[in-house]
């Protein structure tokens, strides 16, 4: 169950100071395992470029539509190529990367809560089939792609539209990139590990960022660990040794320290170029 | 003095035993949907005000610490609950896509079951039924319409409603008014016209219908402007309130040049004739799928001095509108959170939308995102306060359209960067914020209701049901649900006990103060 970052607002008690210096120093660790980690379900640069799976008998892919368009579509499109919050599926790297289903019916069965997608009660054979449609999907995109102007989505290509030297200024000025990253250091290779959107979607906003939380209990003791869960009555940890530790709020006083917040601050800042133009410097991080 | 303290008792007396003791099961009629019973919750929003508040006092802030559970009752579907439940003689019925419950409101056990298993169409959500004398009014994913008589769940009679092999469905509560159940449409993965369709309760049989955008294919014409929630209605005024859904080709607007009349918009129709009375846009020329079909709330009140027959809207664009609701004139636009897509407010009332800041092929940051800043989950608006209380998500995405996405559809994409839940509560005098409760990480799914008492329902992003005092905000109550929380609550009064009914999951959940 790991908490979204998004949520985790900076004790009232801590002084800024404080923060700005203890996001400093986790940046470099948290932001590099962060980064180390590639999310598989984000809708991948070069996802779409992988080789193209085999075909599906007509007939099943057809039931696989039908049964697409009642429980998927919403989200994800009628062609598979993403919709209202449900990414592009032709692009994703966990359906580039499945044989027969083996990745993506226990995505249809369990959802990805943390994610907003409910699970679907779908019989083997109807999993089947949308599996055969998801696939002849990103089979038909792949073969489009070969077409000029023919990829639907979002291709490394169209992300090209920024200058690298405008960015690097951002980066270590009016953004205050600086202050957390370090080319050499924790985005060393950057542009290596993400590309096209899954880059901009990372740079934008780490999802998958950790928090650290230190919680001091009424006897004065102090435990610090990685903040994975967190809501108005609980605050949950897993402490250095791995263990799941939690306190009810009332009870204990705690600060948490979110340098990922530092990328919500940004965003009444940017302007559209500004994004463009720091994409066009960390592709240059290889 | 003496004689305004008996009559007043006197109307306290009437009010109880004609609210309370029915003398046997009627089912819904005018006069309830008109002045519903405090044991009664009749219709989707429970009145026609779409206020979402109650003059219900037994919970109150003092004693709401101990709220408990009077029982659960599980669908054991996957299936979240959207809808809201209808409370008639006793009975709840509530749905979640091709099934409707009848529910015991006493005990939670099951009266009869209703599925109807459908292989077409979006699966999307079921918002719940409608109710007219003794027949439910149901819509299914591939969009029927289908009467149910409430007595045991059978079927009266089935009429299509849209051609699901276009690309319609339907997920909303249809609104009973006067003689008329009112039903609307979803579609925006095609290029469909949306309406508002008037049914005979009787028959099925059409009576009028209303088209927000013109046929497809006309040139140089938007289509979209779907109807997919239930609207609210002014009886004095005889107009009943719908918002319309975005225009389609969704993230493209190429071939739909100009303000797109009648999408993303609130319109006032003449229930009797469908005869569109006035419209205001509160998205001209959307291209980032707000739709204006969050609740239009009915509030009459002062307005800076003036008496006024006011319609509010927190809008999925990020601005909280209050129009003239005779005449559709706007008194007050104000964004409730970050926006950042208009160039301003125009001399009418509507945001001027930024052309820089439409879908592009190297994407446009986006506030706030597709979701909008609050959707189909009703606010309330607080009569003993004033207040406006809306689940709000500030919000920010990226927006893409290239030309390879075509003008069909969906026509771009957008992804989701970050988001919160916040319930807000604003002075609809101004549109401040009084004060605000934070609800967690991406997005509290929960709607708000408000009572006399002093409380309001809410939930959080983490599955926790919450009370809180509604003066500033502050937790009173709370409990963890185990899922997402995607409807809105209601509250009702049965056998002298205050219920609040939550869901959360495929679970309704009944709350209640233990027995003394």
């Amino acid at each position: 169950m790991p908490a979204d970052p998004a949520k985790m607002t900076l004790s009232n008690s801590t002084p800024q100071w404080t923060l700005l210096f203890v996001a400093w120093l986790l940046g470099s660790v948290f932001c590099t395992a962060q980064a180390a980690a590639p999310n598989s379900q984000a809708a991948g640069g070069n996802a779409a470029r992988g080789a193209v799976s085999k075909s599906y008998p007509p007939d099943r892919v057809e039931k696989g539509k039908s049964l697409f368009r009642q429980n998927c579509s919403f989200c994800h499109g009628r062609d598979a190529t993403g919709g209202e919050s449900g990414p592009d599926l032709t692009r994703s790297r966990l359906v580039t990367e499945d044989v027969d289903g083996d990745k993506i019916a226990a995505v249809v069965r369990n959802g990805r809560p943390e994610k907003g997608m409910p699970p679907f009660n779908l019989a083997d054979d109807e999993i089947s089939s949308l599996v055969a449609f998801i696939h002849t999907q990103q089979n038909d995109a792949i073969a489009a792609a070969g077409r000029p102007g023919g990829r639907k989505g979002v291709d490394v290509s169209d992300l090209q539209t920024g200058n690298v030297e405008a960015g690097r200024k951002y980066f270590n000025g009016a953004g205050g990139c600086a202050s957390c990253h370090s080319p050499t250091g924790n985005l060393a290779g950057l542009a290596s590990r993400y590309q096209g959107l899954e880059l901009e979607e990372q740079m934008l906003y780490p999802k998958n960022a950790k928090s650290k939380v230190t919680v001091t209990l009424a006897s004065g003791q102090t435990i610090t660990g990685t903040l994975v869960y967190q809501d108005e009555f609980t605050v949950g940890l897993i402490d250095s040794s791995g263990t799941y530790r939690s306190w009810r709020t009332r009870d204990v006083r705690y600060n948490i320290y979110a340098p990922v917040n530092a990328h919500v601050t940004l965003f009444g800042k940017y302007t559209d170029d500004d994004i463009h133009n720091l994409m066009a410097y960390l592709q240059t991080l290889r | 003095m003496t004689v305004f303290r008996y009559a007043f008792l006197a109307a306290i007396a009437a009010i109880t035993l004609g609210s309370v003791i029915p003398l046997r099961a009627q089912g819904v009629d005018q006069q309830m949907l008109l002045h519903p019973p405090a044991n009664s919750w009749p219709s989707y929003h429970g009145d026609y005000s779409g206020r979402r508040h109650s003059h219900l006092q037994q919970i109150t802030p003092q004693n709401v610490k101990n709220l408990a559970l009077a029982w659960v009752f599980q669908t054991n579907q996957t299936a979240s609950i959207k809808s809201s439940p209808l409370l008639v003689d006793g009975i709840l019925y509530f749905t979640v896509p091709e099934n409707v419950w009848a529910v015991d409101a006493r005990s939670g056990h099951q009266i009869w079951h209703y599925h109807h298993p459908t292989h077409e169409g979006d699966h999307i959500g079921n918002r719940g039924v409608g109710m007219y004398k003794q027949y439910l009014y149901f819509l299914l994913p591939d969009a029927h319409l289908v009467c149910l008589n409430a007595k045991d769940g059978t079927v009266r009679w089935t009429v299509q409603v849209a051609d699901v092999t276009k690309g319609y469905w339907t997920t909303m509560s249809p609104l009973v008014v006067g003689n008329h159940v009112l039903i609307g449409v979803s579609g925006d993965l095609d290029n469909l016209t949306g309406y508002i369709r008037s049914v005979d309760p009787e028959t099925g049989a059409t009576q009028w219908q209303w088209d927000s955008t013109p046929a497809a294919g006309t040139p140089n014409q938007t289509t979209g402007g779907m109807t997919w929630m239930p609207g609210t209605y002014d009886p004095e005024l005889n107009l009943v309130y719908w918002g319309t859904g975005n225009p389609t080709p969704v993230l493209n607007g190429s071939t739909r040049p100009g303000d797109n009349p009648n999408t993303c918009s609130i319109v006032a129709l003449n229930p009797d004739t469908g005869r569109l009375v006035w419209s205001f846009q509160v998205s001209p020329h959307d291209t980032h799928d707000w739709d204006a079909v969050e609740i239009p709330v009915l509030v009459d009140g002062d307005f800076h001095g003036h008496p006024k027959k006011m319609l509010m809207q927190t809008s999925r664009n990020g601005y909280f509108f209050v129009l003239d609701r005779t005449n559709g004139q706007n008194l007050l636009t104000v964004p409730y959170g970050p926006v950042n897509w208009s160039l301003g407010i125009n001399k009418q009332g509507h945001p001027i939308p930024n052309p820089a800041k439409e879908p592009a092929p190297d994407g446009r940051l986006i506030a706030p995102d597709e979701g909008g800043l609050t959707n189909y989950r009703s606010p309330s608006f607080d009569t003993t306060t004033g207040l406006f209380l809306v689940d709000a998500h500030p919000s920010w995405s990226i927006y893409f359209a290239k030309p390879a996405d075509g003008v069909y559809g969906w026509a771009g994409a957008d992804y989701d960067v970050w988001g919160k839940g916040v319930l807000e509560a604003i002075d609809y005098q101004t549109g401040k914020v009084r004060w605000s409760h934070q609800l967690g990480p991406g997005d509290s799914g929960s709607g708000v209701l408000t009572t006399d008492s002093g409380l309001t329902f809410t939930g959080d992003a983490m599955g926790n049901f919450l009370a809180l005092d509604s003066t500033n905000g502050k937790t009173l109550w709370h409990a963890g649900s185990g899922s997402e929380i995607v409807s809105s609550p209601i509250t009702y009064e049965l056998d002298g006990h205050q219920y609040v009914l939550t869901s959360s999951g495929g679970v309704l959940f009944a709350w209640a103060l233990p027995d003394e």
